[in-house]
């Protein structure tokens, strides 16, 4: 019997059904200490004062460490693909959201740990926030990050992700209407079952065995090393069994705090966040403020579009260049659009610093230009299927930014669509294909677009 | 004090105070039960009182009495799995499986008082059990099924909400 | 007070693997005496099931049946580099490592195969466990017999690994956003059809069917397809309808850090879901498969909200469309707002604009 295309039963479904997976918070190791972190209850403050001395003389008090005990404190997770250092590990020199970490404290329970906590001596200096992201650019707005109102470091060191294709004045000269809308989906919570976990096993030779709940497990032993500034075989990474993740758990948010703890210790630490920190103090699907002006014609072919995007990228970078690059690649959605004018930003706030959720980057854009395409479709006066067979993508299209389409699906699922739901759809959109444009499916605008070649 | 757990007579120490979650996993290593918020939110720690569902978070060790805590473990083997962890093993409703100890748990005690199986009446009953995976249709649809109880195991079932087109 | 029934649809795509690729994945492959197969990955199962799509890839690819194969992704120090579950990448990218890691194991079966048989290689096939001369089925040697034979025999492991790694697509003009090369492992389709029950009174929205289409390339496990399907169209029901973790955005205060103060979809949410699955298979992927992961909350929301227009004449463009939103849209429409039109624009939403709420920085359809 063939397994691939079989509807097989999950390799681990057994073990779910039964209650035996292991999950990290399931691994039980002797001498275990638990952990309690310090964070910040501002959303912008100095740190003017910290002191931890009480903190370590607590009763059932381990281990506490704060940005004094990290070998490298500001990592930079994406720096291999060029996105630079921004967040430290533990607030040093300043809070920028509330609940960023500060010390974290490793105690025989977790009791003892939040006590441990209470105990910690700091004082802080409140500083103006900013949460709207579209007044970042404002003049008077507070400085709420060493780089300025918005990331600088887009190739180029250009301070903003730009798409340029043909050309956008004469699209918009040519016009039938010009349509204008502003497209704003909210943060929302990756809100996996199980918190990040995370639990640090100091081994005789001189290793840790991390267990994680990560989605990563090379790239988060990758951040852990770097950190503590020891090669990769210091490190034992257990996990690839993970209590949902949804791109929260690419954040390595636990395992590098737990293993300077265990080193500090020389017991295994544990850190399981609770619900309230997995809610508050983890990071989101970030914000977006999508504006797009497309140019259209009467008879519903997308000449042009004009788009500006801010992406809220929380306190500090971490994935959110990248998802704003991944995000500009695809802000033509399923469409072909000839000439494009796309500029995208990375707006630091106060809030939790943001980063990947299911469809990074591009669920935001998909809610903007299908929404707008619904309007377009509205405006004119067009069926709104018909409209988007017109535009959808087809062999031999480009992308925004240049690359041939080999196979797409559009008109197939579109298809789909309108069989299932019963649309009355007249005989050339019925017979519309993915082929190559020609004909009535290849209008003046889109000659220039169209590649030479079938793709890679 | 003892406590009868999946058939068991088991000696307790922490104080009567305790959440019952607490005790299971952290006194007497019965680990299907899941910390998922221990706050009565999500259902993850959901136990059997007498057969009866219970967020084992919000109950005390102290307040259960003679009754007898049923988990998962309890429930059925991997060998010998009951009714609806075999639907549920059938009809692919679990995904990250963090959840489906506390939902087959509630799915087992609805069944077992006679809730009906309609896909309305199962969808209202297990809405206190938070999924983040599945979009909770194969949930409801093993729930559904599992009083027939008797599943191919090597195979999933067919999905009578889906089409495939070439 | 009124009922409201709305219709809406929507049409996505979305690219497979990390946006300009560079990320890598590898696995090896070891066989024991008895031809019984492990696989070692270091792809982490989050619930997307790989750690049983790549079962199914390697059962098939070397020619075994699905239960001899064993997967362990449970370490650093057994499994190699993956780049991680995913950018929608697991079944395409991990998946493509673990089948090229197979078909290194498939030829060294052969290969032994064809010295204990005395056959040429290229003249045998693997079928469910056997070897066998094309041709001549009768003549065969159980794969546990070649493994044997390795190990006992000719003092030899038999092992394969296998690495997948799309070229990094760097960008070689950040003012137009050129590519040096193709920044995706595939693209995957996909179009959704969204019902709505809109009450004016309470401007409540309740979704209560999507329709959905997905070109997968290749469904390597119809049922696990499914889970990514209607367990997205409920994350993108969430998106359109109930999550907001700002609920008086832009303020940072009054998050909900619970599961009673943020409203996650329950199961007494689920609408009528009708999935359908297209088989439009990848030039590159693993027996044609594309990802499809992360798509499946993508394209509810713009469905939803043009449903919720279709039933009662107004746009909500900020998400959640929550009960809120909606009286206010309807007030605002019954004091006669709409969009401004001057010439040939139509211009919607201004108050939500830069323009509007900013001060340092315009956004205007001029060049």
């Amino acid at each position: 019997m063939k397994a691939v295309g079989a509807r097989l039963p999950r390799y681990d479904g057994v073990g779910h059904a039964t209650g035996r997976t292991v999950y990290v918070d399931d691994v039980r190791v002797n001498g275990m200490l638990h952990t309690k972190a310090l964070r910040s209850p501002h959303h912008h403050a100095g740190i003017k004062h910290l002191d931890t001395s009480r903190a370590e003389r607590m009763p059932g008090v381990a281990a506490v460490v704060t940005h004094e005990d990290v070998p490298l404190l500001t990592y930079g997770h994406l720096s291999a693909l060029g996105i630079p250092a921004d967040e430290p590990l533990l607030g040093a020199e300043d809070v920028r959201y509330k609940g960023q970490p500060i010390a974290v404290v490793a105690a025989e329970d977790a009791d003892a740990a939040q006590a441990g906590v209470e105990a910690v001596d700091v004082e802080f200096e409140e500083r103006p926030a900013l949460f709207d992201m579209r007044k970042s650019f404002d003049a008077d707005a507070p400085r709420i990050h060493h780089w300025g109102a918005v990331y600088p470091h887009f190739e180029g060191e250009m301070n903003v992700r730009q798409i340029r294709k043909g050309d956008i004045e004469r699209a918009f000269e040519q016009a039938y209407k010009i349509i204008s809308g502003v497209y704003r989906p909210a943060a929302i919570e990756q809100m996996p079952l199980e918190t990040q976990v995370g639990l640090s096993v100091p081994e005789p030779d001189g290793r840790f065995t991390i267990y994680s709940c990560t989605q990563a497990l090379y790239f988060s032993m990758g951040v852990v090393a770097a950190h503590l500034q020891l090669p990769l075989n210091k490190f034992k990474f257990v996990g690839g069994t993970v209590g949902g993740g949804f791109g929260g758990k690419v954040d390595t948010a636990t395992e590098t705090l737990c293993t300077l703890l265990a080193q500090k210790s020389g017991r295994p630490v544990k850190w399981r966040w609770t619900r309230e920190e997995e809610f508050l103090c983890s990071s989101t699907r970030a914000p977006w403020h999508m504006e797009i002006i497309d140019a259209v014609s009467a008879d519903g072919w997308i000449l042009g579009r004009k788009m500006l995007t801010l992406h809220d990228a929380g306190a500090y970078a971490r994935f959110s260049p990248y998802g704003v690059t991944k995000h500009s690649f695809h802000h033509t959605g399923a469409y072909t659009i000839p000439n494009l004018h796309f500029d995208g930003y990375v707006c630091f706030t106060n809030r939790v610093p943001t980063s990947a959720m299911r469809g990074y980057g591009v669920t935001s854009v998909s809610f903007a230009v299908e929404t707008h395409m619904s309007r377009i479709a509205e405006e004119l006066g067009v069926d709104p299927l018909e409209l988007r067979l017109k535009n959808a993508n087809r062999i031999g299209d480009t992308s925004p930014n240049g690359i041939t389409y080999t196979d797409p699906s559009t008109v197939d699922v579109l298809h789909a669509i309108a069989g299932a739901t019963d649309a009355d759809l007249p005989a050339p959109y019925r017979d519309a294909s993915r082929d190559r444009r020609a004909g009535e499916w290849l209008p003046e605008h889109l000659v220039s677009q169209l590649s030479d070649s079938e793709g890679h | 004090m003892n406590i009868v757990v999946n058939g068991t007579n088991r000696a307790v120490e922490s104080p009567p105070l305790t959440p019952l979650l607490h005790v299971l996993r952290e006194e007497l290593d019965v680990l299907s039960p899941k910390a998922g918020c221990e706050n009565g939110g999500c259902g993850a720690c959901t136990v059997l009182l007498d057969g009866a569902p219970r967020r084992s978070c919000l109950t005390a060790v102290g307040s259960i009495g003679g009754a007898a805590v049923t988990t998962v473990e309890g429930l059925g083997t991997p060998e010998d799995m009951s009714a609806v962890q075999r639907a549920f093993v059938h009809y692919c409703a679990a995904q990250c499986g963090f959840c489906t100890p506390g939902m087959i748990l509630a799915a087992t005690a609805y069944l077992e008082r006679g809730g009906s199986t309609e896909v309305a009446a199962i969808s209202e009953a297990l809405a206190g059990h938070v999924c983040r995976c599945t979009g909770y249709l194969k949930i409801v649809d093993a729930v559904a099924a599992a009083r027939d109880g008797d599943f191919d195991l090597s195979t999933t079932a067919e999905s009578p909400h889906t089409t495939v087109l070439g | 007070m009124a009922i409201h029934i709305g219709r809406g649809i929507a049409s996505i795509e979305y690219p497979t693997g990390m946006n300009q690729n560079g990320d890598p994945s590898q696995a090896w492959i070891k066989v024991k005496p008895d031809g019984r197969i492990d696989v070692f990955s270091g792809t982490s199962d989050i619930g997307n099931g790989a750690k049983t799509i790549q079962t199914q890839i390697v059962a098939d690819t070397i020619g075994v049946p699905y239960d001899w194969v064993t997967f362990d992704n449970s370490n650093t120090d057994s499994s190699p580099v993956c780049t991680g579950t995913f950018a929608s990448r697991a079944t395409f990218v991990a998946g493509k490592a673990v089948l090229k890691a197979a078909q290194r194991v498939r030829e060294r079966i052969l290969e032994v195969a064809g010295l204990e048989m005395e056959i040429s290689p290229e003249d045998l096939e693997i079928a469910d466990g056997d070897v066998l001369a094309k041709g001549a089925p009768t003549k065969k040697l159980s794969v546990g017999d070649v493994a044997a034979a390795a190990t006992w025999g000719h003092g030899e492991l038999i092992t394969g690994t296998g690495a997948q790694l799309n070229p990094y697509a760097a960008i070689s003009d950040p003012t137009t956003g050129e590519v040096d090369g193709v920044p995706h492992a595939a693209i995957s389709y996909a179009a959704c059809a969204a019902e709505v029950e809109v009450n004016d009174e309470t401007g409540e929205v309740r979704v209560t069917k999507l329709t959905q289409a997905y070109d997968v390339g290749k469904a390597i496990n119809p049922a696990l397809v499914e889970g990514q399907i209607e367990g997205g169209a409920i994350m993108g029901l969430g998106l359109g309808v109930l999550e907001d973790s700002y609920p008086y955005y832009p303020s940072a205060e009054h998050r909900g850090d619970d599961f009673g103060s943020y409203y996650n979809p329950s199961s007494a949410d689920l609408p009528e879901l009708h999935n359908i699955i297209i088989e439009n298979p990848s030039a590159d992927g693993p027996y044609g498969a594309k990802g499809i992961g992360e798509m499946s909350n993508n394209a509810q929301p713009a469905a939803i909200a043009t449903a919720v227009h279709d039933a009662v004449g107004v746009w909500v463009t900020e998400l959640p469309i929550t009960p809120e939103r909606v009286l206010r849209a309807l007030d605002a429409r019954a004091a006669g707002s709409g969009p401004r039109r001057e010439g040939k624009h139509v211009i919607f939403d201004e108050e939500l604009s830069i323009n509007a709420v900013g001060s340092g920085k315009t956004w205007t359809a001029g060049p």
